[in-house]
């Protein structure tokens, strides 16, 4: 604490020939607190050994400080009650804020479920999905979620890791480190005690792969080529990443896959859900088809047992359907048989002659449906026409705006509340625009590449999720942290969480007003997007980057044993 | 400069930054008594030390950003607390004591060293804190920053206002000061031979 004072000259004694002299009080006193230069010390030692009264004086002095210090920290008063119940007024104070947090969340999860979740819901069930929502559908009833269960091992395991430290990261600075270990630990037993998946898997990667007729897979087949054929059948589900793809053998499971061309010929016992450029099936779906493709064709001898969900551009349905159709394409075309309702949205709707539709069929698009009069229809198609006027004519239009800003005040305040360090540095980051620009259009345009590229390597499936999960969030953390930015500006710098957060609201709301401008406003925001985003990759990468040591405090130096001094008084 | 018994409370404060009620109740419960305490001897009055213990509290909730979480917080805490402290007394117009104008004119002494001695064997702990509530502002705030809090040379320069290598004397001073208000031996106090 105490450091050598270089400067404590009082006058001509200090290097005049301590002989015959006492030591004032004080030199004695700066000797006893270590403020001495070594050279000094060391004559106020020397003296002191040969000198009774300097000696006794240094120990009288020595002893005064620490009774000084025992008077001091000895503790003759307990804390006082009203400073006892200042502590609990303290802890209530904060209480209010955290209601308005949970008001704030309940009226937007409301509202995204008015306005998004409960109309597709409604919609799913016309087509077919009743009974599921979207993302129960897709995921963790649907093929993806067997698919998951059945995958590799090794990936299990590897997920559960990356899971179980990321959770220990997380807990880490908010819960006690025992509790935290005891918690993830638990975590992984019970996720590993949990029973284990009944089918076997095969993965094949290779430039062109064939399973011939005679062959008979077991279990799950995955599948990366630039060329599959597969003639045999899976006793399981499909998996296929490849350029091209024939699956004319019997598959027993669902059929998933991702590449330019597909074609389902063979029977098929589950679901088919692929994202392709062309889609063609001409075979019979036990179950469902999703399909998301430029071109999707579903041949006159194609069969699906359930419904078909398509987005594309150019939509056939010229086989049997067995329940609804819900589709979004630029041409939509039905010659085929329907068991259930269509709800068909996109430019142009077109119902040949021999088209047979059970249910309603309503279609929602720029120009009326051309029906044959020999088609065969449960009802009168119901046209409703999209007039092509600007969205921001409508109050509706508005609405949603209010509530997608209030959507993005709750974010900012859990993402501030939860990681404030990490918020404050990305917003001092952002004011560096240009390097921000710059990396925001690189990692902006790489983390999604570098996250396909590790999906479809299939061992970096869960990898490439979680990148492209995070580079999708960050477009909207990118906007915060610009409207924290921009709050700065406006009401001045503070590093205090609560002001910050108020500057965030008052920027964010500020962006959001501009992205309103006509023409403009898009344009703002992709800039503001790929700024934000720049800021934060710089805020990661300094966080990444090796804590330079800090420098050793400077120590006093030690007292020689004697020492000293200044100043000497004659005998 | 630490508070006895309580390890740097990094958690807390990283906690109590991010606004988590829970964490800021742990570090008043931690520092309230050592800060009161401190308060209690640097200012003149129990009802004093009880506010400025409330506000230095205020003042750290709202400054617990500006925290360099490197240094130690406890030391941090006590320069916050004497910066308060001393502000009170200046606001209260202390009367700028002796030492601190003549400062570079304090003659060198060498007191009597066994009536010194023999004057700290015989007072007690309590007789010294009793003394403490005797002496002038300055004085009493140069020796809490010193003995209580344990404050650098540099930080108490920097508080009360001198040049640093006069602060062997201030202290010095109010050492006189205290030993005046123990025994009322002017001699004693003047740092003078007995």
């Amino acid at each position: 604490m105490s450091e050598p004072d270089d400067d404590v000259k009082r006058d001509g004694n200090l290097d005049a020939n301590l002989a015959g002299r006492h030591l004032d009080e004080v030199t004695c006193l700066l000797y006893l607190e270590r403020q001495l230069d070594r050279a000094r010390g060391q004559e106020v030692s020397a003296h002191a050994a040969d000198c009774a009264s300097c000696k006794t004086l240094l120990r009288a002095l020595e002893r005064e400080s620490r009774l000084l210090t025992r008077s001091m920290l000895e503790e003759d008063e307990a804390l006082p009650s009203r400073l006892a119940a200042f502590q609990e007024r303290a802890r209530k104070s904060m209480q209010w804020i955290w209601g308005l947090v949970f008001g704030l969340a309940a009226t937007g999860i409301y509202a995204l479920y008015e306005g998004y979740i409960q109309p597709l819901q409604t919609q799913l069930d016309q087509a077919g999905f009743g009974g599921s929502n979207l993302l129960s559908l897709m995921i963790f009833q649907g093929a993806f979620w067997k698919g998951w269960q059945s995958m590799l091992t090794l990936i299990e395991v590897l997920a559960m890791v990356t899971v179980g430290v990321f959770c220990a990261v997380f807990f880490r600075r908010r819960l006690r480190r025992g509790s935290a270990m005891a918690m993830v630990v638990a975590g992984l037993c019970g996720m590993i005690a949990l029973p284990p998946q009944v089918a076997a898997s095969e993965m094949r990667h290779s430039e062109s792969i064939t399973i011939s007729k005679s062959e008979k897979i077991k279990g799950d087949l995955f599948l990366t080529a630039a060329r599959c054929r597969i003639d045999g059948d899976v006793d399981g589900d499909l998996y296929v990443f490849c350029q091209s793809v024939d699956v004319n053998g019997h598959v027993t499971g669902d059929v998933i896959g991702f590449a330019q061309s597909i074609r389902v010929n063979g029977p098929v016992d589950g679901n088919v859900r692929v994202g392709c450029n062309n889609v063609t099936l001409s075979g019979t779906t036990g179950k469902n088809v999703l399909a998301f493709g430029d071109s999707i064709r579903m041949d006159s001898d194609a069969k699906a047992g359930g419904s078909a969900t398509v987005f594309g551009g150019t939509i056939s349905i010229d086989g049997t359907l067995g329940r609804d159709i819900l589709s979004y394409g630029h041409l939509v075309s039905i010659t085929g048989a329907v068991g259930g309702s269509v709800k068909a949205h996109g430019d142009t709707l077109s119902i040949g002659s021999t088209a047979k539709i059970d249910g309603a069929t309503v279609f929602e698009g720029k120009k009326p449906p051309e029906v044959a009069s020999e088609a065969k229809l449960g009802s009168p198609v119901k046209f409703i026409k999209i007039e092509p006027k600007p969205e921001y004519r409508s109050g509706h239009y508005y609405v949603w705006q209010v509530i997608w800003a209030a959507a993005f005040i709750l974010f900012g305040l859990v993402l501030f509340t939860v990681m404030p360090e990490f918020s404050r540095q990305a917003t001092n980051y952002a004011e560096r625009i240009g390097a921000s620009l710059g990396l925001g259009v690189l990692v902006g345009c790489g983390a999604p590449i570098a996250a396909v590229i590790a999906c479809v390597t299939v061992v970096g499936l869960f990898l490439g999720l979680s990148t492209f999960f995070l580079w999708y969030a960050s477009l909207y953390f990118a906007q915060i942290i610009i409207g924290a930015l921009l709050g700065q500006w406006l009401m001045g710098r503070t590093s205090e969480l609560w002001p910050l957060i108020g500057r965030m609201i008052v920027g964010l709301l500020i962006v959001r007003l501009c992205f309103l401008i006509p023409h403009i406003g898009g344009w703002l925001k992709l800039g503001v997007i790929i700024w934000g985003i720049g800021a934060i990759s710089l805020a990661i990468y300094r966080r990444m980057q090796p804590l330079v040591a800090q420098g050793m405090p400077a120590m006093p130096s030690p007292i020689p044993p004697g020492t000293t001094i200044g100043g000497m008084q004659p005998v | 400069m630490s508070v006895p018994g309580i390890s740097e409370p990094t958690e807390a404060i990283a906690r109590a930054r991010a606004g988590d009620a829970e964490a800021w109740g742990t570090l008043y419960h931690d520092y309230a008594p050592a800060m009161f305490r401190f308060c209690r001897r640097a200012l003149p009055t129990r009802e004093d030390a009880e506010d400025a213990t409330m506000d230095i509290f205020i003042k750290l909730r709202r400054n617990l950003g500006q925290y360099d979480s490197t240094r130690s917080f406890s030391a941090w805490l006590y320069r916050v607390a004497a910066n308060h402290c001393w502000d009170i007394l200046r606001r209260r117009k202390v009367r700028q004591d002796k030492e601190t104008e003549d400062v570079e004119n304090v003659p060198l002494e060498h007191p009597d060293p066994s009536a010194l001695d023999k004057l700290i064997e015989e007072r007690s702990s309590e007789e010294v804190r009793k003394a403490l509530g005797k002496m002038g502002a300055r004085a009493r705030m140069a020796l809490v920053m010193r003995y209580y809090s344990d404050m650098s040379y540099d930080e108490i320069a920097d508080q009360l206002g001198v040049r640093r290598q006069f602060v062997g004397v201030v202290l010095l001073r109010a050492r006189h000061e205290l030993r005046a208000a123990l025994q009322g031996n002017v001699a004693l106090a003047a740092g003078g031979k007995a």
